[in-house]
């Protein structure tokens, strides 16, 4: 089936009907480039997640935590590979192109991904925090897709982060139960991470947001980003954490947790490449890449 | 009826070689995750470097007799008690060296698991079964891999560079093992490792052609006491989470 619609409210009629678009129709060229942003900047933020946490998988603390933190990050690995595909599919650019644009600082990664995992306890923030924080979002899109491959591969990618999650709620109750020096580095890495982690969200949604009209998207930024912190203030608290927002407070009328203003410039700052460890991780990535370009030469020349 | 071989002091020792080279093994795979030439390359490591780690894991457990012990054990161990090999130690700072090196250990690894095939001890016949599995699609991958690169002429020459640079370790993974006397004497093993290098060489020369003999001279007897220079460094990474405090559980 390859479905044309004449105009943009014609589709946009379709997309508010439930109307889900596969890669062979012939759909609107902003919506084509929309939906490739998106998946684009998702695959790169998987593969660059994948790239965070792997300074972290040899020093692992014990034989099965490593095997854990291997099949991670081999997880996030696969999301990029799997989102690549899909975005190439849209005709935009190819795997290759979003790949070398990635590492030439071209194109866009989320803001949580330019900070450095210092430590374990930063591996385990980044498990319990970060990784909630986008299944929070990608639940979210994936409820109300409107682009028929994302919304199958979300479903693969949702299933696997659970474990993720796991993993980062096991630990941070371990370490919760352990030695002073175990808990004073936890509470280190919540220290770091609790406002990336809460501004992976971003600001909040435009009232016309064009991923939220085309259902994309199907709940606004401000609205994901409180459900996270609802979830997650009491639940550090509980495990005997602080956490680094000397506004926040608790509205016994409202019965919920009010945070302290949010400074949206680190924010910013990431989605400029001027993040804490924007360089390192792009040309750490673009060096690597750069090394062994042989093989991929070689292999191109085997396949032609 | 076959009778379950105890597992003596000796044995155990012999054992331990093989769960430090899957252990090391394993780890130095885990270092290229994330920075192969391609994704398909940093999960097919990673995989890779799974199985080796849970083979290395199995190993342990039966020389420890319980799995919570490992950890224990692996940190705590002095470097002269490790029984890794040299090939398992090196720092390898190149892919063409990874890939070699992971070409030239599963081209060894399933001709030392077949020795246990028909081991006295069940619980070694079970898990080389499952290994041997698993070790024929990391062969199936280092193949396709070599196969594809060594027929464009500039990825072949930095292949074979890194072959003839690797050989000599790999020689060390061949090297008698303290206790393997006994362990064929027990029936625990069918026979010795070492024997089986020139079915190993033969593969090698097939898939790379006859190589300078000079290269496969020197497998000694030093029975992997000594480590290599690079073992410190690698060992220090093992242990850095650990070694903050050594009480703790993570």
């Amino acid at each position: 089936m390859n479905r044309v619609w004449n105009a943009i409210e014609d589709f946009e009629k379709f997309l508010n009907d439930g109307g889900v678009v596969e890669p062979v129709d012939d759909m609107p060229n902003e919506y084509r480039q929309a939906v490739f942003d998106f998946i684009e900047m998702h695959a790169n933020s998987e593969l660059m997640g994948g790239l965070t946490e792997r300074d972290w998988i040899p020093k692992a603390p014990g034989l099965r935590h490593k095997m854990t933190v291997i099949a991670k990050t081999q997880d996030e690995i696969g999301h990029a590979h799997l989102l690549y595909m899909i975005a190439a599919d849209l005709k935009i650019k190819t795997r290759k192109e979003m790949m070398e644009d990635l590492f030439a600082g071209k194109s866009k990664f989320h803001n949580v991904f330019h900070y450095q995992a210092k430590t374990w306890g930063d591996q385990v923030a980044i498990a319990f925090l970060v990784d909630a924080a986008a299944v929070i979002s990608q639940q979210a899109v994936f409820k109300n897709c409107s682009y028929g491959p994302y919304k199958r591969i979300l479903k693969r990618i949702i299933a696997e982060e659970g474990f993720h999650l796991r993993f980062g709620e096991e630990s941070v109750l371990r370490i919760s139960q352990g030695t002073e020096i175990q808990k004073a580095l936890f509470q280190q890495s919540i220290n770091d991470w609790w406002w990336p982690a809460l501004q992976l969200f971003g600001p909040d949604s435009k009232p016309n947001d064009r991923l939220l009209r085309w259902h994309i998207k199907s709940e606004r930024n401000e609205v994901l980003r409180d459900k996270w912190v609802q979830k997650f203030v009491p639940l550090l608290h509980g495990y005997g954490f602080t956490i680094p927002d000397s506004g926040l407070k608790w509205d016994e009328e409202e019965n919920r947790w009010e945070i302290g203003p949010i400074d949206w410039e680190p924010l910013k700052r990431t989605m400029a490449m001027g993040g804490p460890d924007s360089a390192r991780r792009i040309s750490e990535a673009s060096d690597s890449w750069e090394k062994t370009s042989w093989v991929r030469e070689a292999l191109e020349i085997v396949a032609s | 009826m076959m009778v379950k071989s105890t597992l003596t002091s000796p044995i155990k020792e012999y054992l331990l070689a093989f769960a430090d080279d899957e252990h090391l093994m394993g780890q130095q795979h885990t270092e290229w995750i994330g920075i192969a030439p391609f994704l398909e390359e940093d999960m097919a490591f990673a995989s890779i470097g799974q199985d080796e780690l849970g083979h290395a894991s199995m190993l342990y457990s039966l020389v420890l007799g319980d799995s919570s012990e490992i950890d224990g054990f692996v940190f705590n161990r002095k470097p002269e008690e490790w029984r890794s090999c040299q090939l398992v130690e090196s720092n390898h700072r190149e892919w063409e060296e990874a890939l070699m090196r992971h070409w030239c250990y599963d081209m060894a690894e399933d001709l030392r698991w077949e020795l246990f095939r028909k081991s006295s001890h069940p619980e070694l016949v079970s898990i080389s079964e499952r290994a041997l599995k698993e070790e024929a699609y990391h062969r199936r991958h280092a193949e396709a891999l070599v196969e594809n690169l060594l027929s464009v002429p500039s990825s072949k020459s930095r292949l074979m560079e890194a072959l003839e640079k690797i050989i000599p370790e790999v020689l060390d993974l061949f090297s008698p093992m303290p206790g393997e006397e006994d362990a064929i004497s027990s029936e625990v093993v069918s026979g010795k490792y070492c024997d089986m290098f020139p079915v190993w060489r033969t593969r090698l020369e097939n898939r790379f052609g006859v190589l300078d003999p000079d290269l496969f001279t020197g497998i000694d007897d030093v029975t992997r006491t000594r480590r290599h220079s690079d073992f410190d460094v690698l060992f220090n990474r093992i242990r850095e989470v650990f070694l903050l405090d050594p009480e703790a559980t993570w």
